[in-house]
């Protein structure tokens, strides 16, 4: 009479999970809400980088070549056409673009959007100074970025890797590296201040709609040209290959950030 | 109906006895799984393969053998070679400028072959995804399966010429014939039949314990001293452009490692005849004459420096960084101080540089007794 028990319990519960599965499966709600995916390219005069080539010359007339290119950006933020900002922040609110690792090129976020139209999309270049800390990204390549915390701390918002042509006519390395700037009493040994230097790129010609269920792509392309132009004049052989402990330099490339970026293609899988 | 609950019973009774009777007459292989503790700022990824997961049973046979001078399958005492004839602990598992067997560091195999390159550190290696060896022929998505990470090193080194210059089967069959070793096979790997797969990655379990992360500046880094005017002075040049630049490559604070495990043409030379750069792995000219940056930690005990040795002591690489660096096409663009033929150190700087790279050095590493030649091997116990 006990193994009847048994069995009849066994039965019962099979036929619960059975049943069960079988309301899930006609309960499933369709989805009402999209999807949006960033991709990242690199260009200069309008068409893809050859690296490592010396082809190029900037507006202030240096022969250039670039090596790679590794920058962070975040706080990406939507604009609704009704006024409303949506910040997208759910899983990964700093990405990592890296000329050299193709995975880094596209920013997959996990943010259930709400469906309609957005007039544009912004986001900062580099990260902000409550985000960057050190040791808050200690694996690589993200760790590589750090930024000594004695010139300020965190990790660099970008580095532009590249050689130009001097006037002993050498090509010689320099490193476009943008970061937290320091105000120095004495150089280079006596700060009195740091400088956030990070700032927000708007991309005005970005309006696009949101869908549900699907996909929206937006490629943007970074024009590297445009570090070196409009508003400053940037010439490497006026701040020579490395920028880090200059302030004086790096907001020059950091007012020249405001037109470097552009939307590329907007398309909706 | 009550016979088919009837069946149902009995197949149910039958079902339970036959598993209880297996759990009862098997000793399932059960090894300890062996958990890296990640060091305050290290990066929490390691490369541990799938196929050679950590077990305490694992690391502990990997010890034994790492420092067996059976491993090159001979006994006569003239032929023994085993990891640690080269990998002393004592200076942080490279052979260091004294070794007592090869003048100047530099090793050569038991056929008297020297190595084309001299050694690299073998510590934090379980942090290293991005190639073994100073031009990075050893990586993890490698097309060849045979070259992808430090099991394939243990047996590369093991059949090399310049070596060990061993056969692997006799090397297996000789350690199946030694007494306790076989039952360490069983325990780490559950079978006591020895094949080469499992002293590699035994040894392979053993080398990625070898963790250095007790450094004076580690200790620094957790608060818990403070470093001199003269090491702190030292930091800064390390980790600033306009001093020694040399944190881009070889890490700080924000990077632990104190080394990318990256290449980098450093400004070495202006010809490049060296047929095993990292030019030969990539096909890359901008890595002709290039090489894998070496952790700093511990580095004074790791000479000779660079991979042909040329530098005796630390004070010869930085005369080289501050002064020597020279100009080549493919030249990293992170040396941006060649025009100036380096970063030009005065006497001060190059003393508190120095300082500080000796703050680098883990003495507890390099006594750590869990790293150290077992007092006896397992057919002496």
């Amino acid at each position: 009479m006990f193994l009847i028990k048994i069995n009849i319990t066994l039965f019962t519960l099979i036929g619960i999970l059975v049943v069960s599965g079988c309301t899930s499966k006609t309960e499933t709600p369709e989805p009402t809400t999209g999807k949006l995916t960033l991709h990242f390219d690199h260009e200069i005069e309008q068409a893809p980088i050859v690296f490592d080539t010396i082809r190029y010359t900037n507006a202030a007339g240096n022969k250039y070549l670039v090596n790679e290119i590794q920058y962070f950006i975040s706080d990406v933020t939507l604009h609704h056409t009704d006024g409303r900002k949506i910040r997208l922040d759910a899983w990964e609110d700093i990405h990592y673009v890296d000329t050299d690792l193709p995975d880094t090129h596209d920013y997959l976020f996990k943010d259930e959007i709400e469906p309609g139209d957005y007039a544009r999309l912004s986001f900062t270049f580099g990260i902000n100074e409550v985000k960057n800390q050190t040791l808050m990204f200690v694996n690589p390549p993200e760790s590589f970025m750090f930024w000594p915390d004695n010139l300020g701390g965190g990790y660099h918002y970008m580095k532009l890797n590249g050689k130009w042509l001097n006037l002993s006519n050498q090509v010689v390395p320099f490193d476009f590296h943008l970061g937290i700037g320091q105000i120095y009493y004495s150089y280079p040994d006596s700060i009195t201040s740091f400088v956030q230097n990070y700032f927000t790129v708007e991309l005005p010609q970005s309006a696009f709609s949101i869908t549900a269920n699907q996909t929206t792509n937006i490629e943007l392309v970074m024009q590297v040209e445009n570090w070196f132009q409009s508003p400053n004049l940037y010439d490497h052989n006026t701040w020579g290959g490395d920028i880090m402990q200059n302030q004086e330099a790096m907001i020059l490339g950091v007012q020249n950030g405001w037109d470097v970026f552009k939307v590329k293609s907007i398309n909706v899988k | 109906m009550k016979a088919l609950y009837t069946i149902i019973t009995m197949l149910f009774l039958l079902s339970c006895f036959f598993s209880c009777k297996k759990e009862t007459e098997e000793k399932p292989y059960q090894p300890t799984p062996y958990k890296i503790e990640i060091p305050f700022g290290f990066p929490t990824e390691l490369n541990i393969p799938e196929n050679n997961p950590m077990t305490v049973e694992g690391v502990e046979l990997g010890r034994y053998l790492f420092y067996d001078g059976r491993l090159s399958g001979r006994t006569h005492p003239d032929s023994l070679m085993s990891c640690a004839t080269c990998h002393r602990q004592e200076r942080s598992f490279e052979a260091g400028i004294d070794h007592p067997d090869f003048p100047g560091g530099f090793p050569h195999g038991l056929t008297g072959l020297q190595t084309h390159h001299v050694m690299l550190p073998m510590i934090n290696l379980v942090w290293n995804s991005t190639g073994y060896g100073w031009n990075g022929f050893l990586y993890p998505d490698n097309p060849d399966p045979q070259l992808r990470n430090l099991e394939d090193f243990v047996r590369l080194a093991v059949l090399a010429s310049d070596e060990m210059d061993g056969d692997t089967t006799r090397i297996k069959n000789l350690f199946q014939s030694l007494n306790g070793y076989p039952e360490l096979f069983e325990k780490a790997f559950g079978s006591s039949q020895i094949t080469f797969t499992h002293i590699e990655k035994a040894i392979a379990q053993f080398i990625r314990t070898l963790i250095s992360a007790d450094s004076r500046f580690d200790k620094y880094m957790r608060g818990e001293l403070q470093l001199s005017p003269s090491e702190l002075n030292g930091y800064v040049l390390f980790t600033t452009e306009e001093g020694a630049d040399c944190f881009h490559c070889h890490g700080g604070f924000g990077n632990p490692l104190f080394t990318t495990h990256l290449y980098y043409n450093d400004g070495k030379d202006t010809l490049f005849t060296d047929p095993t750069d990292r030019f030969s792995i990539t096909g890359d000219p901008m890595d002709i004459g290039a090489y894998k940056a070496t952790t700093m930690r511990n580095i004074e005990l790791q000479g000779p420096y660079m991979h042909d040795g040329r530098f005796e002591t630390l004070d010869d690489v930085i005369d080289f960084y501050s002064t020597a660096v020279v100009n080549s096409p493919s030249i990293s663009p992170l040396m941006h101080h060649v025009a100036n033929g380096g970063v030009r150190l005065t006497p001060t700087e190059r003393e508190d540089l120095l300082s500080f790279i000796r703050t680098l050095r883990d003495d507890a590493f390099l006594t750590n007794p869990d790293f150290s030649k077992p007092e006896l091997f397992p057919d002496e116990e």
